[in-house]
């Protein structure tokens, strides 16, 4: 018999195509999924409404799921938003484990950033816009690397 | 009759994709990278923006997404002509960003108490990623109204110039009445244009733009305005630049750089009627 816990088990081996350490379900994409004896309903939300990954996504979460029952339905929706608050500590670290530094609890420039690299705070935002909808640009004066950060999104 | 929630999508999602598609044409050559990723990511985010509203509008509609972006004539686009001028120079495509920008947000923050259930989410969503196109938008009229004399100048005309087609994003909506009563949109658009004129007015007039505050009556009302000098400008006897120039997007009526766009943008759909990639 499927359940929840069983797909959702599943779907923490997704990962963000775009950030290949990050689970889908740490990144809090995974909102709600619902099982009966033959059918998994799946809704999805994305973190930036331009994000290139999302079909990928998408492919990705009926693949795992439909390993689990032959119907399978997945949708992004746009309720409740997406915010980075729905990122979880697991989250954090592996887009550190990336080069990646976890978003910010608000969004503002005064507040320290951690270098994914070697751990100064000593960083400048050096563009709000990145590679990717949800990256911005950063730049750290201890080890002189550019890394890119979370967008925070709240 | 049609559904009168068909014209705001029409506006909205129109105004997103015509945009998005102008400053996609930046990509490659801007003049530093930063700026090349902030334009190029901007015009990302306002094509997913239309692309979430043409979900809620197909629906209604019955055409697909792809269609209603892609797949309709010239005439039927509802985009304001502001967003499909072509980009010009850096000067006026920042001019328009930031126009555009604090009208969008004014609107969007409007119909967060829309009675339309998925507008009102799709709403919410993009508030929370246009605040970085605002940011990024006041940003440059900053950096720009505080000179060097040449960019000042340059963004000062760019804003004088633009301001009054700008002024048409408010332009009536087909069934607006009805879209008012209904609370589908809770203000009607000349209050959101109020709205929006007293807020730029009052940052135009922080930074001492007076050329652009006098543009900025004249395409309006035509009433006297104090200047950031303490004078009181009087438009009086001088050729009124009517609201409506600029005007005519929302039924349909572009200017002669709407079809080239148009063109461009739609050729691969025309070409390969269903082409997924």
């Amino acid at each position: 018999m499927v359940t929840v816990a069983l797909v959702r088990e599943a779907l923490a081996a997704v990962k963000d195509p775009e950030i290949p350490t990050c689970s889908i379900t740490d990144l809090g994409i995974v909102h709600d999924v619902r099982v009966s004896a033959e059918r998994i309903e799946i809704d999805l939300l994305s973190t930036f409404a331009g994000c290139p990954a999302l079909d990928v996504i998408k492919r990705d979460v009926e693949q795992a799921a439909r390993d689990l029952a032959p119907e399978v339905e997945v949708r992004f929706i746009n309720a409740p938003p997406w915010t980075t608050d729905r990122l979880n500590d697991g989250a954090k670290d592996s887009l550190k484990a990336y080069g990646i530094s976890p978003p910010l609890l608000q969004i503002g420039r005064a507040q320290s950033v951690t270098c994914p690299y070697c751990g100064s705070d000593q960083t400048v935002e050096e563009s709000a816009f990145g590679p990717t909808p949800c990256r911005t640009v950063r730049y750290c004066n201890s080890c002189r690397n550019p890394f890119e950060g979370f967008k925070t999104k709240r | 009759m049609s559904d009168p929630r068909a014209s705001l999508l029409f506006a909205l999602a129109d105004d997103e994709l015509i945009l998005g598609h102008r400053l996609s044409e930046w990509t490659g050559w801007v003049p530093y990278i930063e700026e090349d990723l902030a334009l190029s990511s901007i015009a990302q985010d306002e094509i997913a923006h239309a692309r979430m509203l043409l979900e809620i509008l197909s629906v209604i509609d019955g055409r697909d997404p792809d269609a209603l972006a892609l797949g309709r004539a010239p005439g039927e686009y509802r985009n304001a002509i502001l967003c499909e001028q072509p980009n010009t120079d850096f000067a006026f495509t920042l001019a328009r960003h930031w126009l555009y920008d604090h009208a969008d947000d004014v609107r969007l923050r409007a119909l967060q108490e829309s009675s339309f259930k998925e507008l009102r989410e799709a709403v919410a969503v993009m508030l929370l990623e246009e605040r970085y196109h605002l940011e990024h938008a006041d940003a440059w009229f900053h950096r720009l109204a505080d000179g060097p004399v040449d960019a000042r100048h340059r963004f000062g005309e760019a804003l004088a110039t633009t301001i009054g087609m700008a002024g048409a994003l408010f332009e009536p909506l087909d069934d607006e009445n009805e879209l008012v009563d209904q609370r589908i949109l809770p203000v009607s658009m000349e209050a959101l244009a109020d709205e929006w004129r007293a807020r730029i007015g009052g940052m135009l007039d922080e930074v001492g733009f007076d050329q652009v505050l006098t543009a900025h009556a004249e395409a309006t009302t035509g009433e006297m305005v104090p200047t950031s000098t303490g004078e009181i400008e009087t438009t009086e006897g001088t050729e009124l630049r009517a609201p409506s120039s600029g005007a005519g997007g929302r039924r349909g009526e572009h200017s002669e750089h709407f079809e080239p766009l148009w063109r461009e943008m739609t050729a691969l759909y025309r070409a390969h009627p269903g082409a997924t990639w």
